[in-house]
């Protein structure tokens, strides 16, 4: 039986109805329609899942949608404010930190989490909070040096 | 040298923006309106025959759309291998036997997954189980079961590589090897497993495929011969693809399956493996039993070497056939051997068919070959960097009979590595570096599919208002191809990139390609992008030279927008002004240039080489086996370097890849059934395991390649693995030889050692 | 993800066992779920009701008695744990081996209860939580009791809990002066599944350096977390040294009956006990604070010599 949910998604407010066994992510890529999230294995081992709910990452794809009934959630959608992108959207372009971009937007999500809890973060850091993050493509040097770089942007903008 | 405006800087992504934001739409995110839910019914058996297949309650249950089987697809057998039509040898869906545990039995359409995923519950297909063979030592034995009728002891295909003469070769060694390695499977793990969606125009018999693939040509052309259509009534676009790594290089199950499916329902049709489908009923890195004898004289030269490959081909020829020529080839880079012996045998299995992955042929070749140059290495007390410098390929090398290497800069690369270990100094206890030296093909020559295009096509346009549209049908799956194309034209044109416009990825638009392996995008659409633009540049320079009315003995060029003359480039025009006169000329059509690329006079194997070393420094802890991959240094050489921040993408990717093989990703089995088909117990190099990456360019001019470039994406895939064997060796003085080097694997080898 | 059942999000610890105790057998208790929605979804486990107890904010905490004694709510999140300046400072061993469970998101949406509950032979809480010597308060509507931490795990993913019952708290005691505790785990990858595990306390006399208490805990290694009694009695009253460590370690490999699956062998992983409870043992005794300590070489203690990990 359906049930209700209501739920922030990028500040908008969305009144639904979903079956209790619906997962956040399919809310979210089929019937939000923003498929920026992305999944990957379905055993919480990829991270390309990834958002922020109530400000902190976590997996969409392990957790029922009727959790975060009255939440807040942001998605890579979300980051960006209008064509201007949030730096460690910038940052991860000009750091080629991405390549078939399939677990970007996770990896950006937790970069976001990252970084809003430890805006300085040192390169070990980085490794331990991203660990949660497969990417087959880039060897992850490269996502780990953006995120750094993104550090200095934030900080650099906020003075 | 010559000064470039484009090449060789950093450019970003030309995707960057869709794939920062999320709106980079991947085959995985689409929908069409009336959309229906595909999967497929795989086989639960190693090898069977079907007895008989019931759809009748699949069919009736509310919600399901259309149930296909082999009644539908009928006896057709597909394959990519259009000029051997013996080897397209994969049922489209299986009619008689089944031969792996995955293979495609029935496939439903149905309103949505979970009905689709309830139906297949409901056919029901009896099976006769037979015997079934995993290895392929066994399945070539007598009275070892047989997995397809017309072929004798399981042996797919042999292939024989030789060259001098080897048994005198031998003779003349002073010291001779001879080794034995057995290499595992690996899985491509595109983090976008395959999938398609499938759309059918009824009344004119087309049909509109989205797909997760590298090779949309392949995919059309296949398509259209499982389905009875004409080549051009199927539409192949690929959209944004979460990665390949040579996974996606074939006709698939949900290509043909959605395609299908959408013909019966009139609906569009959507399939997406799961991850264990991707696992378990899609492609996998080639094992291979591995035997290598080399002899070499007293002071190091390389005299002769004999290889023996038996695959573990699974179940169909798919790619696998390439593998066995290429793994042979591969078998003998990047050094001089002036005798050389190559016997391989492709053996059927009753396992998921193992095919092209990046580092084709060439990473099993390379993990072997430079293991035992080490063991060679130490057994004659000579120095791992001398013995390499001493039998490198340098350029102009000819392979005897069969190429002719053009650029090298393996011998510089070497020099390198070889001041990077003397910098390192005395390692730390325990820690070891190791090497391997790799070359690789810029893409293929041998014409397999029986294409009658050229290699690659690509068209160039330029608008009223200087922005240049590019049509090709270069691959992107992650590598960055379209950027590199783009970056092509631009320097051709002399524009910006920002003047740059991509199209790419659809068949009904796009010239033809033949599509992302072999390393063969940038070398092969790159000279057609670069002929392409080489053609509508050379309309405005007639228009140019016209209103300069410069003397007929100056050149012009073009760059940074501008078409002046080479040696007085303070007299020239604007581009913008040049395109409005050329099109004004033209009586208002676009400037339109044309490109293509067939390799020739390059004998039938690659165009060019690529080459390098890397060097591995480990850690290894003596008392659990544990290994610290702590760097990774690289020399290489890629031609002139197009786009450096993705080649230096491309590096590391590579040696998160290899070093998965050589460590941690193996594909377990029992029997034929795959005991790790998902990522908590296939174990990926993540974040906290990668290493530091230190990669140094050694540049060459390739005559071949565009601007003088080469491939780079997978030939870096090939030394990694086989760098770390050495390098664990240099740290704790075991020797491995089947990958991966588990910790386990290496306190057992300690221990054995000690006792 | 498909499903066929009732849901019932409770938002106290009453209403939650009121449900259990009307709906039984045939519901599931779901803490965060990241465990259980994998087998849901694999559909190796099908309830006909889903009780959702993580919005009960009533078992999410962390207290310090005044005798030192710790209580965690069992809803309390990894990352909580992981980030309490309270556990950090008397129970360092529980925030380590929370940094170094799973990942940071699983962290932030996973419970330490719901992982105890979860009783997955290669879970971190366990081995830790029993070699802290601690305990379990289970309720329902019958009443409450406690079980220890070591013998409520009773098989692979199966616990000593009632189809009524809940797990509502965690509460460590405070452990002696003189007491010193550390965990490891090895996995083949960084932050990856153990293969094994070992956590350890060891509390010294008050006067000498004789080990008055030690708990040795192997983790990984069976369907549960086992105790190394044997290896236990090989310290116990005497003056620990390298040799003594050593020789717990080879009696802690021997004693323990390891599984053997494709992740490791049990040969192997009785190696990596070997190893383990050696190293383990050093760095516990090294935090039970013996300065004067004779016999064992400091420096080699230090994390490239621990694990040859950095």
């Amino acid at each position: 039986m359906k049930r209700e949910l209501k739920i922030t998604v990028n500040g908008d407010l969305y009144d639904l109805y979903v079956e209790p066994g619906t997962l956040l992510v399919e809310v979210l890529r089929d019937k939000l329609g923003l498929t920026g999230t992305k999944r990957g294995c379905d055993s919480m081992s990829c991270g390309a899942c990834t958002v922020i709910l109530d400000g902190k990452a976590v997996k969409s794809c392990t957790i029922l949608a009727l959790q975060a009934n009255g939440k807040e959630v942001t998605t890579v959608e979300g980051l960006a404010n209008g064509s201007k992108l949030h730096p460690i959207q910038q940052s991860f372009i000009d750091h080629w930190a991405f390549q078939c971009g399939f677990c970007t937007s996770g990896q950006i999500m937790a970069a976001k989490a990252l970084l809003d809890e430890n805006p300085n973060p040192t390169r070990k850091e980085i490794k331990y909070a991203m660990n949660g993050h497969l990417c087959r493509c880039t060897g992850y040097n490269m996502i780990i040096e953006a995120i750094l770089d993104a550090a200095n942007r934030i900080q650099e903008e906020a003075k | 040298m010559k000064h470039y405006h484009v090449i060789g800087e950093d450019a970003p992504n030309i995707d960057g923006f869709a794939k920062v934001t999320g709106q980079a739409i991947y085959t995985f995110d689409m929908t069409l309106p009336g959309m229906l839910h595909g999967k497929i019914l795989r086989s639960p058996h190693s090898h069977a025959r079907i007895i008989s297949i019931d759809t009748s309650k699949a069919e009736s249950l509310p919600g399901v759309k259309a149930v296909i089987t082999a009644m539908e697809t009928g006896e057709r057998r597909q394959g990519a291998w259009r000029r051997y039509p013996e080897l397209c040898d994969e049922p489209v869906l299986c009619l008689e036997k089944v031969r792996y545990i995955g293979d495609p039995v029935a496939a439903v359409a149905a309103i949505d997954e979970d009905i689709a995923l309830e139906a297949l519950d409901l056919i029901e297909v009896e099976y006769e189980p037979l015997p079934a063979v995993f290895d392929p030592m066994e399945a070539i034995k007598e009275g070892a079961p047989q997995l397809h009728d017309d072929v004798e002891n399981n042996i797919n295909l042999t292939r024989h590589i030789e060259w001098g003469d080897v048994d005198k070769g031998f003779e003349e060694a002073d010291f001779i090897r001879e080794d034995e390695f057995i290499l595992p499977a690996q899985s491509h793990v595109p983090l976008e497993t395959h999938g398609s969606l499938a759309s059918f125009d009824g009344g004119n018999n087309r049909l509109t495929l989205w797909t997760s693939t590298q090779t949309p040509y392949y995919v059309q052309c296949l398509l259209a011969t499982a389905m009875n259509l004409r080549e051009n009534g199927v539409k192949v676009i690929k959209p944004h693809c979460g990665s390949g790594f040579g996974g996606k290089n074939e006709l698939f199950a949900d290509q043909f399956c959605a395609g299908y499916l959408a013909r019966k329902t009139g609906r569009p049709v959507k399939i997406v493996y799961s991850r264990e489908e991707e696992f378990t009923c899609a492609r996998r890195r080639t094992p291979i039993h591995y035997y290598l004898k080399i002899g070499a004289k007293r002071d190091g030269t390389f005299v002769a070497k004999e290889a023996r490959a038996f695959s573990d081909g699974g179940a169909y020829t798919s790619m696998g056939a390439t593998l066995l020529y290429l793994t042979g080839w591969f078998s003998a880079f990047p050094y001089r051997y002036p005798n050389y012996r190559y016997d391989g045998y492709k053996v059927f299995t009753n396992k998921s068919p193992s095919s092209s992955m990046r580092g084709y042929g060439g990473i099993q070749a390379n993990f072997c070959g430079e293991s035992q140059i080490e063991m060679l290495a130490a057994d004659m007390g000579i120095d791992p960097v001398e013995i390499r410098k001493k039998n490198a390929m340098y350029p102009n090398y000819e392979v005897p009979g069969q190429a002719t290497i053009a650029s090298c800069g393996l011998p510089e690369g070497l020099e390198k590595i070889g001041e990077y270990i003397k910098e390192r100094g005395n390692l730390p206890k325990d820690h070891g570096i190791g090497l391997a030296c790799y070359g690789f093909n810029s893409g293929g020559i041998f014409n397999w599919f029986n294409t009658p295009y050229a290699f690659s096509g690509a068209e160039v346009r330029i608008n009223i208002d200087g922005m240049v549209d590019v049509y090709s049908l270069a691959a992107d799956v992650g590598q960055g191809a379209d950027t590199t194309m783009c970056m092509i034209a631009a320097e051709e044109l002399g524009v910006h990139l920002s003047d740059i416009r991509m199209h790419s990825g659809d068949t009904s638009i796009c010239p033809s390609d033949l599509g992302a392996w072999a390393s063969r995008e940038t070398l092969m659409m790159g000279n057609a992008v670069k002929m392409a633009a080489a053609d509508a540049k050379r309309q405005l320079f007639e228009i140019a030279a016209s209103k300069m009315g410069a003397n007929i003995v100056y050149d012009l060029e073009a760059g940074d927008r501008r078409i002046y003359l080479r040696d007085r480039p303070e007299r020239g025009l604007s581009y913008y002004d040049v395109v409005r006169d050329a099109i004004r000329a033209k009586e208002g059509s676009l400037i339109v240039g044309r490109g293509h690329y067939t390799p020739h006079g390059k004998g039938m194997i690659s165009p060019a080489f690529s080459f390098g070393v890397q060097a591995v420094e480990v850690e290894v802890d003596r008392e659990t086996g544990y290994v610290k991959i702590l760097n990774v240094f690289t020399a290489h050489d890629s031609g002139q370097v197009i786009n450096p921040v993705a080649i230096r993408g491309q590096v590391e990717g590579s040696i998160m890849m290899s070093a998965g093989y050589g460590y941690s990703e193996e594909m377990l089995y029992d029997g034929g059934k795959v005991l790790n088909p998902n990522l908590v117990d296939y174990s990926l190099i993540g974040y906290r395991d990668m290493p530091s990456a230190v990669t140094v360019d050694c540049p060459t001019y390739e005559p071949e390649g565009p601007f003088g470039a080469k491939e780079v994406g997978e030939g870096i895939t090939c030394p990694t693995a086989g760098a770390l064997a050495n390098a664990i060796y240099h740290a704790v003085g075991v020797r491995i030889t089947d990958p991966p080097l588990t910790p386990e694997k290496i306190l057992m080898a300690l221990k054995e050692k000690s006792a | 993800m498909a499903s066929d059942f009732e849901y019932f999000n409770p938002g106290t610890l009453d209403e939650a066992l009121n449900l259990l105790s009307r709906y039984g057998k045939e519901s599931k208790v779901l803490a965060g779920g990241q465990s259980l929605l994998l087998l849901m979804r694999r559909k190796l486990v099908a309830p006909q009701y889903l009780i959702d107890i993580k919005g009960i904010s009533s078992l999410d905490y962390i207290k310090v008695n005044e005798s030192g004694d710790l209580s965690i709510g069992a809803l309390t999140p990894h990352r909580s744990v992981e980030l309490s300046r309270k556990i950090q400072q008397k129970f360092s061993i529980l925030s380590e081996m929370e940094q170094d469970l799973a990942a940071v998101e699983n962290r932030n949406w996973g419970s330490i209860g719901g992982n105890l509950c979860h009783a997955d032979p290669a879970g971190d809480p366990s081995p830790v939580l029993v070699a802290l010597n601690a305990r379990l308060k289970i309720a329902s509507v019958r009443g409450e009791r406690n079980v220890e931490v070591e013998y409520f795990a009773r098989d692979r993913f199966k616990v000593d809990l009632a189809h009524d019952e809940i797990l509502t708290e965690i509460q460590v005691p405070c452990p002696a002066l003189r007491t010193g505790s550390r965990y490891r785990k090895f996995s083949r990858m960084e932050g990856g599944f153990a293969i094994a595990s070992v956590a350890m306390s060891i509390t010294l006399n008050a006067e000498s350096d004789i080990c008055d208490d030690v708990r040795i805990v192997l983790g990984a290694v069976s369907v549960s977390s086992r105790r190394a009694r044997e290896a236990e009695k090989v310290l116990i009253g005497k003056e620990i040294t390298d040799e003594l460590l050593s020789e717990a370690g080879d009696i802690a490999s021997e004693e323990v009956d390891p599984i053997d699956d494709m992740r490791a062998s049990a040969a192997y992983r009785r190696e990596l006990i070997r190893v383990l409870v050696r190293r383990v043992g050093k760095e516990a005794l090294l935090r039970a604070g013996n300065d004067s300590w004779k016999g064992i070489s400091f420096k080699d203690t230090g994390r490239a010599a621990l694990l040859g990990r950095r």
